[in-house]
């Protein structure tokens, strides 16, 4: 989208109805008998109380999915072999590499590197998890990418989404000096996704800068010309080939999508177990998406 | 929100653990509790990137495969085949008739003793042959293929039948 789109819904956003902050509140309740006699399934949560205290049930919705390893169960979207069908392992000629770039590179065939998909995996992994939580927690997310040639489907993708795209000429302050540039009282993101790290002439992007600086932390596809020190989950992978970078693509839109339907459903949880006294049975739905209800403790989704 | 624009000092994390700790960012940022609960494999701390000097490379090792080798072989072949050796002309054309009785049922076997003779060459091979060092050095490899040659000959027409 062109940075003038954005304006609108970003100086709209602050008007999100965003709970009070139950982290600082969290030392000043003291533990409650439970109404019912009904004991949390979990002992790991701390004393939190369970009437029908807004302040409570979204500090519940915020804390309950940083328990699970994998909550979104996003291990289940990629492989390592889908990896290698995508063409991701496929690197720059030796002679492009980054210095920082050579942990992440398995080796070099004839001359081109070969980026390491199982450190690739893992890499993933953090990463998709981290874009999924800030999704849950309805941040806003921008895609950044300066590759004429998947500048439309980085678009696509983030309208998809339901997040921003800024794939144009990055102008000078516009993260440094967003109230001069972007008007007053205006939101920035929480998490800035890199499908290029570097501009049209080879070099860093300035976003990679500016988000360090802005304390927004970043994820981003790092090809082995690119330097990753900067960007807090990195992906080491290939950046320049289509079916690689349609690969991504697909699979950030499918991890904030289901990112944000977990929210609904965990809202819609709370909301309808809020009159009958919150127990262990809100915890049991919070892995399932239907409404029934079990008992069985949450698993590692 | 307070900020400290100091991105080559500490992490985005460090920095705003910090300015929390010191009281000066009242509000936890949306991020900070997921990173904590899941932080990355390396901090991204800046680096300064440095040009290596002298003789210091990088560590990162080529990717060869046993087939490379019959690969450096034929190459190897072919080009000693230019320069005109009498020898290996005289099987070449031997094998070439027997190439003409019998096709494709002799490439097959051919490929066999070619994979057999490849793992005796392998023994006699003193060292392994790169394929991009086959244009850099010709009197080692004369050497070589001689000594291959003596042990099979079946394996010369395979240098014809490749496409």
């Amino acid at each position: 989208m062109v940075p003038a789109a954005t304006v609108p819904r970003l100086l709209g956003a602050g008007v999100w109805p965003r709970p009070l902050r139950p982290h600082l509140l969290q030392s000043a309740t003291p533990g409650r008998a439970r109404p019912g006699g009904r004991t949390l399934a979990s002992a790991a949560t701390p004393a939190v109380s369970e009437p029908e205290d807004s302040i409570d049930v979204s500090d519940k919705i915020l804390s309950q999915p940083l328990k699970h390893s994998d909550f979104f169960n996003v291990k289940e979207l990629f492989s390592v072999r889908s990896l290698f069908d995508a063409r991701v392992h496929l690197g720059h000629k030796a002679g492009c590499r980054h210095r920082f770039m050579e942990p992440y590179i398995f080796g070099s065939r004839l001359g081109q590197d070969i980026i390491d998909l199982e450190q690739t995996a893992a890499h993933l992994q953090l990463a998709l998890n981290f874009m999924a939580h800030v999704a849950y927690r309805k941040g806003i997310i921008l895609f950044v990418g300066r590759n004429r040639q998947f500048s439309h489907l980085i678009e696509t993708t983030a309208r998809n989404c339901g997040e921003y795209a800024h794939t144009r000429y990055f102008k000078g302050g516009l993260l440094t000096n967003a109230p001069l540039l972007l008007g007053p009282m205006v939101r920035l993101p929480d998490l800035i996704i890199f499908l290029h790290t570097l501009n049209n002439v080879f070099e860093p992007h300035v976003a990679v800068r500016d988000a360090a600086k802005m304390h927004i932390p970043t994820v981003g596809v790092v090809d082995t010309n690119c330097n990753p020190c900067l960007i807090t989950y990195p992906i080491p992978g290939n950046d320049d080939s289509p079916p690689s970078i349609h690969l991504f693509c697909r699979l950030f839109q499918t991890t904030i999508n289901r990112a944000k339907q977990k929210r609904r459903q965990m809202e819609a949880l709370y909301r309808l177990q809020g009159p009958e006294g919150l127990g262990a049975r809100g915890q049991g739905l919070a892995a399932s998406p239907s409404l029934g209800g079990t008992h069985s403790p949450p698993e590692g989704e | 929100m307070a900020r400290s624009r100091l991105e080559t000092v500490g992490s985005v994390f460090s920095r705003t653990r910090d300015l929390i700790r010191a009281g000066v960012l009242n509000e936890k940022p949306l991020w900070f509790d997921i990173y904590n609960a899941f932080p990355p494999l390396r901090e991204p701390v800046f680096r300064r990137p440095r040009l290596r000097y002298g003789k210091a490379k990088a560590a990162i090792q080529d990717i060869l495969y046993p087939e490379d080798r019959i690969r450096a072989f034929v190459e190897k072949y072919i080009e000693l085949q230019k320069l005109g050796e009498t020898d290996e002309e005289k099987l070449f054309v031997e094998t070439g008739k027997a190439l003409l009785a019998a096709g494709v049922i002799l490439r097959r076997v051919e490929a066999r003793t070619q994979k057999e003779g490849g793992h005796v060459s392998w023994e006699s091979e003193p060292t392994g042959v790169k394929p991009q060092t086959v244009l850099e050095k010709n009197q080692p490899l004369q050497e070589v293929p001689q000594d291959q040659h003596l042990e099979t000959s079946e394996e010369q027409p395979k240098g014809l039948s490749p496409p």
